[in-house]
């Protein structure tokens, strides 16, 4: 067992006035060292689940620990990254991300010293003194990654962060994330409702499904670590093996699907 | 708002028209257009001699109405003074409006239990002309200085308020849990996340504030005024000095329209990602 997961045991989750609960027993271990991916259709629980592990939501049943201690609500050592809306638009660029050092109580030289080698390891050094609201969407996202990396956080959540994104932007993010994951250090947890991306990225994968929200599957794909390795993205993408998970999870998903309109119906 | 069209539907109002026609559908030239447009219908209807000076004095007269206020005085005071007098009432009542309405209408927004609480009586005194509640204040306070400053600052709380409250509920969730997720307590923010966020719309509110404040000067310099723009214009109506009465209003117009300018150019400056967002 590892002693320094982020870790959910037995976790339900019921929003009051719904019938079913949106999370149904569901556990959890992300390691020091993970890139854990939700997947799933929409509705099965992801955001509850990532709000869980956040702090943001109180789980009905269950708990959740971060190296055994439990967690109670958010804090700084979870930094959150959002596909929408999560930026301070009245700062720029350098100053969203050393929005994070000031929280800490970082001096201002040093603030800004931090923000620009951050920015820097996302690609966005020549954005440094932008408004937020004048950058793309993709940039958004990187100025999110780098503000998560400014705080002392010790996993990285990240609900849908590609989502709004366009296929091309999108693999150029998947594999950002993947050398900031090597060189931050941080475990991450990522959600998202793209198979590719998520059997791309994650160490551990768990597939979700609804009603009521739980983990029907778990499988480890382990790419991300070959593209680190210095495999090209394409090839690992059209991989006999990645083709056959891919067609196994939709397989899977299309089951459930069935399964849940049967009990409906 | 002339220009709203216009700048939020560029592609569409300049669709393939040659320079000089966007120029001329510059709100600019649009607005100059029109106000010379009401100038001269005004000139040719007084001119002519159809309608009476009594009831409609020609535009130089007017102007000269208020050059002769300007110089010797309608009233016993200056055109300076009435302006000031209004001026410094509409100061005074925007000050305290401010200093109430945005932190009550932020405590507002954060607080379901103080929005239930005041969200009635806000709205409810909100629609009640000034008029009718006038006679209550001046029993309650007198026909001082203060009844005057009063009556302009609850037409102006009003709008202040609700624009605040509107402000803070446009705090999206992640935002707020983005922030919350890099360790702000809840005085950061509050301070450093729904205040900025709410700003525009607190400019906003200003705005709509004052306006509500002008519209009620003339009826706050009802009671017991010997000074202000408001009273220059009563007295002018009883005596039947038609020509003063239009110079009151221009002036009144005329600086309402300045302060809103300036107001709208703050807010584009202060809040420049405003309406530009996603
Ligand atoms: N605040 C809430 N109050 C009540 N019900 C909620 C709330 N948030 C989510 N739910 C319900 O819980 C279930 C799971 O929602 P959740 O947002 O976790 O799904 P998701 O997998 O993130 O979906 P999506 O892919 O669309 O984002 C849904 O049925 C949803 O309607
Ligand atoms: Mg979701």
């Amino acid at each position: 067992m590892d002693d320094d997961a982020l870790r959910a045991w037995s976790v339900s989750v019921r929003y009051p006035g719904q019938p079913e609960p949106a999370l149904a027993d569901v556990s959890l271990s992300i390691g020091p060292q993970a890139l854990t991916v939700a997947l799933g259709p929409s509705g099965c629980g992801k955001t509850t689940l990532l709000n869980v592990l956040a702090g943001f939501v109180p789980p009905s049943q269950g708990r959740v620990t971060l190296a055994g201690a439990p967690i109670t609500g958010p804090g700084a050592d979870r930094a959150v990254v959002f596909q929408h809306d999560a930026l301070l638009p009245w700062l720029d660029v350098r100053d969203n991300v050393a929005f994070a050092l000031e929280l800490q109580g970082v001096g201002r030289r040093e603030r800004h010293a931090r923000a620009e080698a951050l920015l820097a390891e996302v690609g966005l050094a020549h954005a440094a003194r932008q408004p937020v609201w004048t950058l793309s969407g993709g940039m958004r996202q990187r100025v999110g990654i780098a503000r998560a990396l400014a705080s002392p956080s010790r996993a990285l959540l990240m609900d849908e962060p590609f989502g709004a994104l366009d296929a091309f932007t999108r693999e150029q993010m998947q594999t950002l994330l993947l050398e900031v994951w090597r060189h931050s250090g941080r475990r991450i947890f990522l959600i998202t409702h793209d198979i590719e991306e998520a059997l791309f990225l994650a160490t551990e994968l768990v597939l979700m499904s609804p009603g009521p929200g739980r983990i029907v599957e778990r499988i480890e794909p382990g790419f991300s670590r070959r593209w680190l390795a210095g495999e090209p993205v394409r090839a690992l993408k059209s991989d006999p093996a990645f083709i056959a998970l891919r067609e196994h999870l939709l397989d899977t998903l299309a089951r459930h699907r069935q399964a849940n309109d049967k009990e409906t119906a | 708002m002339p220009s709203v069209f216009s700048s939020a539907l560029p592609g569409l109002t300049g669709l393939s028209a040659p320079r000089w026609r966007l120029r001329l559908r510059h709100p600019l030239t649009l607005g100059l257009f029109s106000v010379a447009l009401l100038w001269l219908i005004w000139q040719i209807a007084a001119g002519s001699g159809w309608i009476q000076p009594l009831f409609l004095p020609a535009p130089q007269a007017v102007l000269a109405k208020l050059a002769l206020a300007a110089g010797q005085g309608f009233m016993d005071a200056t055109l300076w003074q009435h302006l000031a007098a209004s001026l410094s009432r509409i100061g005074l009542a925007l000050l305290a409006a401010v200093a109430v309405g945005v932190p009550l209408g932020l405590a507002m927004g954060v607080s379901p239990v103080l929005r239930g609480l005041l969200d009635p009586l806000i709205e409810g005194y909100r629609p009640v002309p000034p008029l009718a509640y006038l006679p209550l204040i001046v029993i309650w306070c007198g026909i001082g200085e203060l009844s005057k400053v009063l009556l302009i600052f609850l037409a102006m709380l009003a709008p202040i308020v609700l624009s605040a409250t509107h402000g803070v509920t446009r705090v999206s969730p992640s935002r707020l849990r983005a922030a919350q997720s890099l360790g702000a307590s809840r005085r950061q923010l509050l301070w450093r996340v729904v205040l900025p966020t709410a700003l525009p719309d607190i400019l906003t509110g200003l705005r709509i504030g004052l306006g509500a404040g002008w519209s009620t000067l003339v009826a706050a310099e009802l009671v017991a005024a010997t000074r202000g723009l408001g009273f220059m214009v009563q007295s002018a109506a009883q005596f039947l000095v038609t020509d003063m009465v239009l110079a009151g209003i221009v002036v009144i117009g005329g600086i309402a329209f300045v302060l809103e300018l300036g107001l709208r150019a703050l807010q584009q400056r202060l809040c420049p990602w405003h309406g530009q967002q996603d």
